[in-house]
């Protein structure tokens, strides 16, 4: 058994890490503005598009990005501050109008540098565009006409580090939810403490929600130490806390934690109730852990990750806890924009606290 | 408390066989070897295992259907600790008191009285982990007294001990029964825990009762009064033959270096077996008189000592 873990271990490893690491960003959700109507600003997205759908040369056929048409500007930025798209392209009004004056124009690409890994692969591709779109329209005719696209970060800069840390801490509430949630539970049924529980009227629920409750306090003492080791030891500066603390980000923060241990135990503690043998559950929780973690988007960012992965991601409860913590750590996002992830980690936990009630059993 | 016929199958094997029982007010002990299937049929009773086929009733309430019933009234001293050795033991207390929904304070004015009981107040409130093997026995059996249990199940609630737990722990427990008057049913495989502590014993072997009675009843039952053991050095086969024709012997089992000898009357036979020796060329190390235990009871009906 322990020849079997040391092999699928390393293997998984190359697997979900080779695939992450080794996929470019593609499709990337970028959000285009169109505030200028006109034949020029057409062209321009039309060559982006181009870009996007690799005619144009076809060499470099893989493209990062991916366009969605915002209405207005206020739309685009709340989008990319909840995440869902990566860059806005603003397309200012007059742009037309400057072009046909034979004059520059700016055209301002602002990035969600959070996810350092997907911006830099956007960025230089807009330019790219950009300079095609350019020389194509100084060639019919309007010779000084240009176009300069400005890249611009949304929020303060964002080290790899800082990016990779909230994975960080949702694994250490992985593995207590792998000790807490099943080992705990495994043992105290091989040292018949269970069966001390079983004679007594406790129900299932009451028994289940036990091991939950007591897990989650375990979690978050661990979480709350790495959380405070990580920025006196790495330097990173989540900004609900540097440089004042913002109360309603660090509760926000709390609570994601708090959901995120709830439904991590729930799902180890469904795992383990029928399990025997504490060899077996350790074994097998192992490539579980890896499996949450790689496709996270803890290391890599989603977009670069191939299909079937993104599959995996979808409904992967670490996804949701990452990107509601991102967003609360280095955007200083609000409640309205980690809702969803809250709704999916609350569902989730739900669902599997279900199970683990209904799994256990009130006899040996 | 009844059993209907209850059966406990694990795969092939036949752990309680039909069993039918019926226990009063008293102390009851269940004896027999390791693996006769005592504990399984505790576990049934306390609705920890649920049986192939069959039922309980446990302080009037149906093992099966009112499993929940059954827990309320019944108090559990299991085999292996169920103790959370990082509390004390008034914690440990608290926590069970709350688990049975006793209100605050008759919990914790039940929890002074019971930890004086058993002489555990003045440790009340350090980690058990600190605790011999005999206190947290201790502690373990006024745990199961808390919630004023009409039947308290006991497993094997001295091995492990070194005499002088085991004696403590059977005073509290003897001291308990006169106390609280309730029903105390033991599971053991110690002869002199049955013998001296219970009112009744059931004998298990294979699944099944092979005797059930006071202890008193049970050595009536075995013909013969007394029990010789006679150890020898040579034991030629004559001497064998001519005790096996003797009209005084009832049963002889024989080991390796002694005779068992189920006789009428010892003071006649011890004599008569010394002389039967020495005429065959047979050579003694020692002949004891003894009464009958219940494990000769045992080796009566089953042909093995529950010794071995």
């Amino acid at each position: 058994m322990v020849m079997v873990s040391t092999i699928v271990g390393p293997l998984l490893t190359l697997i979900l890490l080779g695939s992450a690491f080794g996929g470019a960003i593609t499709h990337a959700p970028v959000a285009v503005v169109q505030e200028s109507d006109g034949q020029y600003s057409s062209n321009f997205i039309a060559t982006l598009r181009d870009q996007q759908s690799c005619q144009l040369g076809g060499i470099n056929c893989q493209t990062s990005f991916q366009l969605i048409d915002v209405p207005d500007l206020d739309t685009a930025q709340q989008m990319l501050h909840e995440g869902t798209v990566r860059a806005v392209i603003l397309i200012p009004s007059g742009f037309d109008d400057a072009l046909a004056a034979h004059s520059k124009v700016i055209v301002t690409v602002t990035l969600d540098n959070t996810d350092p890994l997907s911006s830099a692969a956007i960025g230089p591709e807009i330019q790219q565009a950009s300079q095609q779109s350019s020389s194509l329209i100084q060639t019919s005719g309007l010779g000084l006409a240009s176009i300069t696209v400005d890249l611009e970060s949304a929020y303060r800069n964002v080290l790899y580090i800082e990016f990779m840390a909230p994975g960080t801490f949702v694994q250490a509430i992985m593995f207590v939810s792998i000790i807490a949630g099943g080992v705990q539970l495994v043992v105290d049924k091989e040292r018949g403490i269970i069966e001390g529980y079983l004679v007594t009227p406790l129900k299932k629920y009451e028994i289940v929600i036990g091991v939950l409750l007591s897990g989650v306090i375990k979690a978050l003492f661990a979480v709350v130490a790495l959380f405070v080791l990580a920025i006196a030891v790495t330097g990173i500066r989540p900004m609900n806390v540097f440089p004042t603390p913002n109360l309603m980000g660090i509760a926000l923060t709390m609570f994601t934690l708090v959901l995120t241990a709830l439904g991590l135990i729930a799902m180890m503690t469904a795992y383990a109730v029928r399990s025997t043998s504490a060899d077996l559950y350790r074994v097998t929780s192992f490539p579980i852990n890896l499996t949450l973690y790689y496709t996270s988007g803890a290391i890599y960012p989603l977009d670069g990750m191939p299909a079937w992965m993104k599959e995996i991601a979808v409904i992967n409860p670490e996804t949701y806890a990452v990107h509601a913590l991102r967003l609360l750590m280095y955007k200083g996002a609000g409640f309205q924009a980690v809702a969803g992830d809250f709704i999916f980690l609350a569902a989730f936990t739900a669902l599997m606290l279900v199970l683990a009630i209904a799994a256990f059993r009130r006899s040996l | 408390m009844q059993t209907f016929g209850i059966t406990k199958r694990f795969g092939d094997f036949t752990a309680v066989d039909h069993l039918n029982l019926e226990i009063g007010h008293e102390v009851f002990g269940l004896l027999g070897p390791n693996g006769a299937g005592k504990t399984t049929l505790q576990r049934m009773l306390v609705t920890v295992l649920s049986p192939t086929e069959g039922t309980a009733t446990v302080a009037g309430a149906d093992i099966v259907r009112e499993a929940d019933r059954v827990r309320e009234r019944i108090g559990v001293v299991t085999q292996a600790s169920t103790l959370d050795i990082e509390l004390s033991a008034m914690q440990n207390m608290n926590l069970y008191g709350m688990y049975y929904g006793i209100p605050r304070k008759q919990r914790q004015e039940r929890i002074r009285e019971l930890l004086e009981v058993v002489g555990l107040a003045d440790r009340a409130k350090i980690p058990v982990a600190g605790y011999s093997g005999g206190m947290k026995r201790r502690l373990e059996i006024v745990r199961a007294l808390l919630h004023e249990p009409e039947v308290l199940f006991l497993d094997e609630p001295t091995t492990g001990l070194d005499p002088q737990a085991r004696a403590a722990v059977l005073e509290y427990v003897e001291k308990i029964h006169e106390d609280h008057g309730i029903t105390l049913v033991i599971t053991t495989h110690y002869l002199d825990e049955a013998e001296n502590l219970c009112d009744r014993v059931a004998i298990v072997d294979h699944g099944k009762i092979v005797a059930l009675g006071t202890p008193t009843e049970l050595k009536r039952q075995v013909a013969g009064g007394d029990i010789v053991e006679a150890e020898f050095l040579s034991l030629p086969n004559a001497v064998l033959t001519e005790l096996e024709k003797s009209d005084f012997v009832v049963k002889i089992s024989r080991r390796s270096d002694g005779l068992t000898i189920l006789v009428k009357n010892g003071a006649e036979a011890v004599p008569k077996i010394v002389r039967l020796f020495d005429a065959n060329g047979g050579k003694l190390r020692a002949v004891t008189l003894r009464e009958l235990t219940l494990d000769d009871v045992f080796l009566n009906v089953t042909g093995r000592s529950l010794r071995e």
